[in-house]
């Protein structure tokens, strides 16, 4: 098989997995609750009472759904497919693990597509919001799924069996990052000293590119998308190296050096929890 | 001669722990090969290492000629995998299980479906196909992990414990199949803790016990190996603990073991330990309601080897 015809077989794979997993985590209450719930109630406790643009209120909207949708799905289904051992038998088809992860990763973009195009239309049927730029609504909506997904599967790496074990370390992040992102408070009125943390913020950029499509903006809109395909690398490669470090799997691990001799004890309790026997 | 598998000093520890302790065997095309051993022996581990899901601490295999540290994925187009636990998905149906592993596969879609029905007809699931799996049965859930793992036409096929916990009636569905598969050309690896189980379906039988292979051999050679094993197994109308310590005294037995409403006598000389049985129930006014003269089984060759001794 040569690299081409590989390659073609690990995406088709990545897809297959993908509207495997669609049909069977989307409608999970974990998903529903972090992936839809959570950010909605977000966004009321932010909106409500406040007198606050139609246009903002849109793009905060967008964004918050956007972190929250990507980032849920991954780490519900990683951890849920190493507790059914389902994961195992992928992992035993003649694909590489990097496919698994990529399935994951488009599950999690079309789950959070389909729902960040919900507040879309919301703010042009009934608020009266106008799209301006509907490049950057485009670009902002695919490479902010893209980021936040991988940021959930950078999370989902982890070797855990609960997903709300990975949840509640991933809200430790996503929270303050609402805070930090200009979000709630446009970028150009923030404090300078506030406006440097928010440049190390993917959200930052996400909002960005929503603001700009509804004729708001403070960055670079090239810059905004160059920043969060910047992250996405970082999350994925971190994600990656968090996988190889705990695999023990023939095509992902690295090998393992020899114990020493004065080492060696034969059959005991088991040195790490969850060795099979 | 192309072997199937080939284990080149397979080892793997957990932490300092030995699991699998430099194990060599070799499994020929076409053959059932039974991985017999007492839970944590380490079956499961080295089945791990063989598929490419643990990776071994030294030594390497092969499958079909295939390195499982240096060509793993293109040595797992050859076998498929049913592993201890029935590892289905439950919000799927029978059908979209199967059509998933025959995508992952790359089994094309109209050869997916023709042998897809025919597989699900084999094992008696294609009536409920469209229904979910968290439905079905122990048994049909393990008749479904088989059918997955055979629907890309793999030439190897890993059981791990694929009885395990089944009623007698799938126990037989499923080992009926593997004979049939085993007829059609599909080389059988078999873990196993049941050693019935090997006796009746394994060409070879390797025992492996505290990580370590204690011997490979047909499961007959096996117990040809310890013929001075042999035993009569005798049922009385009345059975007390007095018999029982009555027949420790015969002079040829050296073991009485109680099984269920049976008596077995272990002795290296059956005809001599009849008569002296003989004479006792005669004396004794005793009744024998059955009696049956045994070779070595392979349970005893296992207790042997595996320390556990017999009687």
């Amino acid at each position: 098989m040569n690299v081409l015809e590989r390659i073609r077989w690990e995406i088709g794979a990545s897809i297959s997995i993908a509207r495997r997993y669609m049909r069977i985590y989307y409608i999970r209450p974990g998903t529903i609750m972090f992936g839809l719930m959570f950010p909605l109630f977000m966004f009321l406790s932010f909106a409500v009472g406040r007198r606050i643009p139609a246009s903002m209120l849109i793009s905060s909207l967008i964004s918050i759904t956007l972190l929250f949708s990507s980032s849920s799905v991954g780490p519900m289904i990683l951890p849920m497919e190493r507790r059914l051992k389902t994961i195992e038998r992928l992992l035993v088809a003649p694909i590489s693990f990097y496919s698994i992860l990529l399935g994951v990763i488009l599950c999690s973009m079309v789950y959070s597509i389909s729902i960040s195009i919900v507040p879309v239309f919301i703010g042009l049927l009934f608020l009266g919001v106008e799209v301006v730029d509907l490049l950057s609504l485009a670009v902002g909506i695919f490479f902010s799924s893209m980021c936040f997904a991988s940021l959930g599967m950078m999370f989902a790496s982890y070797p855990t069996e609960y997903p709300g074990n990975v949840t509640m370390a991933l809200n430790f992040l996503r929270l303050p990052l609402l805070f930090i992102s200009g979000v709630f408070i446009p970028l150009e009125n923030l404090p300078d000293w506030q406006r440097t943390i928010a440049f190390i913020s993917p959200l930052t950029y996400c909002n960005d590119l929503m603001r700009r499509s509804v004729g708001g903006g403070y960055l670079n809109p090239v810059l905004d998308a160059a920043a969060l395909l910047a992250f996405t690398i970082l999350f994925l490669v971190a994600g990656m190296k968090i996988h190889v470090m705990f695999s023990d799997t023939a095509s992902t691990s690295r090998p393992v050096r020899r114990m020493p001799e004065y080492g060696r004890r034969r059959h005991g309790p088991r040195g790490r929890p969850g060795s099979p026997a | 001669m192309e072997y199937a598998v080939e284990s080149l000093g397979l080892t793997k520890y957990y932490g300092r722990i030995l699991a699998v302790d430099h194990i060599y065997f070799k499994v020929r095309n076409g053959e059932i090969f039974g991985f017999l051993g007492p839970n944590g022996a380490g079956k499961t581990t080295t089945i791990r290492m063989l598929t490419g899901l643990t990776r071994p601490t030294e030594g390497t295999a092969r499958i079909f000629g295939c390195d499982i540290l240096k060509k793993v994925i293109r040595a797992r187009r050859f076998f498929g995998v049913v592993p201890e636990f029935s590892n289905v998905y439950d919000y799927l149906s029978a059908w979209d299980n199967l059509m998933f592993m025959g995508e992952l596969y790359r089994v094309p879609k109209d050869e997916r479906r023709v042998y897809g029905r025919e597989l699900l007809e084999l094992f008696g699931l294609y009536e409920r196909r469209h229904e979910k799996v968290r439905t079905f049965s122990k048994g049909m859930r393990r008749r479904l992990t088989i059918a997955m793992a055979l629907i890309h036409r793999p030439r190897l096929l890993f059981l791990d414990e694929p009885t395990s916990g089944l009623d007698v009636r799938s126990t037989i569905v499923i080992r009926n199949i593997i004979r049939r598969l085993n007829r059609e050309g599909v080389t059988v690896f078999l873990t196993t803790h049941n050693i019935e189980e090997a006796n009746v379906l394994c060409d070879r039988v390797a025992i492996i016990y505290r990580g370590r292979i204690v011997a490979i051999d047909s499961p007959e050679r096996l117990k040809s190996t310890i013929e001075s094993v042999q035993s009569i197994v005798v049922a009385f109308d009345k059975l007390s603990p007095r018999v029982l310590d009555d027949l420790r005294s015969i002079p040829v037995v050296h073991t009485v073991r109680k099984e269920g409403d049976k008596v077995r006598l272990y002795t290296s000389s059956p005809p001599d330990a009849l008569e002296e049985l003989f004479d006792y129930v005669r004396r004794n006014g005793l009744k024998i309601i059955s009696i049956n003269t045994l070779g070595p089984s392979l349970e005893d060759v296992f207790l042997k080897l595996t320390g556990g001794g017999v009687g």
